[in-house]
């Protein structure tokens, strides 16, 4: 085999982080190489340098001998690389020919669009790929699991050379990916190229000739997929070095607060759960399973289609997000620089904007009774800021992060759900957080977090539910289950591996 | 899916351009049956030359507001390209010849247009808090290039030609003509006017597949500065002098026809039919108002019927948009028991 692209040393920081971190690889002509790697693994950076989206800090990538000029789509597209992006890069507002065509319109002899033979080729594309669609309505008519088909009909306009595609299943039927993947196959047969990012192990062992992990930005193997199995291939993922934060507490719990029962909404089905007083639940799933939807659902953020939420044995009336926060149920949102914090506002606004009524005599705030909580909760959370009167936009990410935990448990909450509670911030901080979570349990709050680490989860909570596809696919006891196990429920197409 | 054609009322509001068309038709009929002067040759000739630079700027406008961006600073521009012509060409100030003058004022509107696309763009000034700042500061500007005097004594051959025209028809409409004819070729049947629609809707895709969107802006706002001298150039002659107040609300009337003609104030819809349709249907309220002889409150009533049909316009695009979610909904609902029967 003769390769056609040649990646070396490719780097790309993002505010000191390294998104990848001098990867080397080769793709070669007419094979499917699949790429793996858990959320944040580097593997979309590594697709947008490929694709022109974003330059590289360091590193080459040759395509058929020739060095690829960064930073440009066109360039690339003309180099015959095609991307299909796992978000759905289509124009709602424009028909399918339009979509498939945009940015390199077929013309005629005046310069002006071709029509009829853009109508004509979208037609062939889409009826090569299996689909009935009316080309000429906008895509916003359509359902939308046709739109990733038409991303598809896109990328295959052109004749390309390399084709990526970026989870292209994720939103598809089966039968659609069925089609997806006959296409895929004819494609490698005329000798194109495809790198394929999947989370579906099924199809990867199905589809690809070799494999390449990546995890925390670093290329940590490649591999001819007959010679390696999928336990190994998800050892290579998560890494086989992963010790657990240091678990030291033994709680009682006490009644159960929070229960969910058969609770189905747009993004997830037939959740049940509870979470006792003093205990604390994780939930673990990929990006896209549907954890911070069912979140928002369950707080009343979200409507959902049936099933009821109950706390204390009592039943919360559906989609109101005050009556939760009168129960004691409150959701610390994953995105603080949106939806925790108001950034411009002061430290002190901030974390009293829960409890203003509580605060308030005669329609003025009480400012001492404000000063006390406030310079209470600074202690008791270890927040670091140089007033309490400055903006809370000059506070580093971990004492953010818990500013805005601070504002949640001023309102005295019975259950906490935390999504993300560490996303983004430091080791130092991300412990105290840590701490605090233990030392809430303790006093009998009832803990439910949704994390993407699974070290974190591990060393915090009691329990751990997994999420797959809108479902909740198992549960497992924190302090005996391996990352392996729990990676095994989150992946879609894994059940032939025994648990 | 369920079929939206047998859905009278849907396609009546869903297409915009219906809706105008038999507003319009329906306002004519009523004013005609109270005095049947209105449909005079005349009357009617009125109508369409007070739409003609209205449409003729809206045509850019629509494509700024296409984009996702917005311009209210047209009204301001128009002020001082009319002060920076008529200090031009007036023989009473320099005196220039019309074949200088003219092309310098288009190209200093062009020119205006272009460095708001700058400042948008490049700048990342959101557009509607850098033409909000435009509109004061052009307005300004004209205040001092014209000294607190008004401009009289334009050349008398641009005066006829813009008030009694080639062959009876005057100037702006020949020129609205072209304009509205060259910007739906753009719009149809061109690749740049497809990308516009495009980086309106959806910035994130555009990004993605490579559009590139700040070429595709500055094309927009220069092309409203261009109009602006264009329309500057045919209409204003027609007045007996140049005032330093001239076109002081026009940016909100232009703003106002485009919203009204359907296109989305968040971008990548809209056609230009709606536009003109909208233009005429706004043109029309001040003369019907004069037919329907409601006196010496007509003035205020204009105002009035223009903000009633913007917030007419709103309610309809969120009660479409609202149906099309819903369709969306149970496209997906569908999609969904594909996936789960297997």
């Amino acid at each position: 085999m003769t390769s056609l692209v040649t990646i070396s040393g490719l780097s790309k920081n993002y505010a000191g982080v390294h998104a990848i971190n001098d990867v080397s690889m080769e793709i070669a002509t007419g094979e499917v190489h699949a790429l793996c790697g858990e959320n944040g693994a580097g593997k979309s950076t590594l697709i947008k340098c490929l694709s022109g989206v974003i330059v590289p800090d360091s590193g080459t990538i040759q395509i058929d001998g020739s060095t690829l000029r960064f930073g440009d789509v066109a360039t690339s597209e003309l180099a015959g690389i095609a991307v299909i992006h796992q978000e759905s890069t289509t124009f709602q507002d424009l028909n399918t020919v339009d979509n498939i065509f945009v940015g390199r319109e077929i013309k005629n002899r005046f310069g002006l669009l071709n029509h009829k033979r853009m109508r004509e080729e979208a037609q062939q594309l889409i009826s090569k790929l299996g689909e009935d669609i009316n080309i000429l309505r906008p895509l916003s008519e359509l359902p939308l699991a046709n739109r990733q088909m038409v991303s598809m009909a896109r990328a295959l306009s052109r004749r390309c050379r390399l084709l990526i595609m970026d989870e292209p299943t994720a939103s598809l039927s089966s039968r659609e990916t069925e089609m997806l993947m006959l296409t895929v196959r004819r494609l490698r047969n005329q000798g194109v190229s495809i790198l394929y990012v999947s989370h579906r192990l099924g199809e990867i062992f199905d589809l690809a000739d070799r494999v390449t992990v990546l995890r925390d930005g670093c290329h940590i193997g490649t591999c001819a997929i007959p010679e390696i199995t999928e336990p190994q291939l998800i050892r290579m993922m998560v890494g086989r070095d992963t010790q657990s934060i240091q678990r030291g507490r033994t709680r009682d719990f006490g009644p159960t607060q929070l229960e969910v029962i058969k609770l189905n909404g747009d993004a997830f089905a037939d959740i049940s759960l509870s979470v006792r007083s003093g205990e604390i639940v994780g939930l673990a799933g990929l990006v896209g399973a549907g954890r911070s939807e069912l979140a928002r659902a369950i707080v009343g953020l979200d409507r959902c289609w049936s099933g009821e939420v109950r706390v204390g044995g009592k039943r919360l009336p559906a989609d109101s997000v005050q009556a939760s926060l009168e129960r004691g149920l409150v959701l610390v949102p994953e995105d603080r620089q949106h939806e925790g914090l108001v950034l411009p506002m002061t430290v002190t606004e901030n974390m009293t904007m829960a409890v203003l009524r509580r605060l308030t005599r005669r329609g003025m705030v009480d400012r001492n009774k404000e000063g006390q909580l406030v310079a209470d909760m600074a202690k008791r959370l270890n927040i670091k800021t140089a007033s309490m009167h400055v903006s809370s936009e000059s506070l580093s990410g971990g004492n953010q992060q818990k500013l805005v935990l601070s504002k949640w448990l001023a309102t005295e909450p019975s259950v906490l759900i935390l999504d993300e509670p560490t996303r983004g911030i430091d080791v130092n901080a991300k412990s105290q957080v840590h701490q605090l979570i233990g030392d809430l349990a303790a006093k009998g709050l009832a803990t439910f977090i949704i994390s993407s680490e699974l070290s974190e989860l591990m060393a915090v909570c009691d329990r751990i539910l997994i999420m797959r596809k809108g479902r909740i696919s198992g549960e497992v006891n924190a302090e005996t289950a391996t990352q392996e196990q729990i990676l095994q429920l989150a992946l879609p197409d894994s059940s032939k591996l025994n648990a | 899916m369920p079929d939206l054609q047998h859905d009278l009322l849907q396609r009546l509001f869903g297409r915009r351009e219906y809706g105008l068309c038999l507003l319009i038709l329906l306002v004519g009929a009523i004013v005609s049956f109270v005095d049947p002067h209105f449909l005079a040759r005349d009357n009617l000739r009125d109508i369409l030359v007070r739409s003609a630079p209205t449409a003729i700027v809206a045509c850019g406008v629509m494509l700024v507001v296409v984009t996702g961006e917005i311009d209210i600073s047209v009204g301001s521009l128009l002020g001082l390209l009319a002060a920076v012509m008529g200090i031009f060409v007036s023989v009473s100030q320099w005196n220039w010849p019309m074949w200088i003058g003219l092309p310098l004022t288009l190209m200093i509107g062009t020119g205006i247009g272009f460095s708001t696309g700058v400042l948008v763009t490049f700048g990342r000034v959101p557009s509607i808090i850098a033409t909000l700042g435009l509109l004061t500061a052009l307005r300004g500007t004209t205040t001092l290039i014209m000294r607190g005097e008004n401009i009289d004594g334009l050349p008398d051959r641009l005066q006829s030609m813009t008030k009694y025209g080639i062959v009876g028809v005057p100037l702006s409409l020949w020129i609205a003509t072209v304009v509205i004819l060259f910007t739906a070729v753009l719009v149809k049947h061109t690749s740049l006017g497809r990308q516009l629609f495009a980086l309106g809707s959806s910035n994130y895709s555009a990004e993605m597949i490579g559009l590139p969107s700040h070429k595709l802006k500055l094309f927009a706002f220069a092309y409203v500065g261009f109009l602006t001298a264009v329309a500057t150039i045919v209409d204003v002659p027609r007045l007996p002098k140049i005032e330093a107040g001239i076109g002081s609300g026009f940016e909100l009337l232009v703003v106002t026809c485009v919203v009204v003609g359907g296109v989305s104030i968040s971008g990548g819809r809209g056609s230009l039919v709606g536009v003109l349709l909208a233009v005429v249907l706004l043109t029309m309220i001040r003369p019907v108002l004069t037919f329907l002889d409601v006196g010496e409150s007509g003035e205020k009533w204009t105002k009035a019927i223009q903000g009633a049909f913007i917030i007419l316009a709103v309610i309809t695009d969120s009660l479409v948009s609202q149906r099309l979610k819903r369709v969306r909904a149970v496209g997906r609902s569908s999609t969904a028991t594909i996936a789960e029967v297997k």
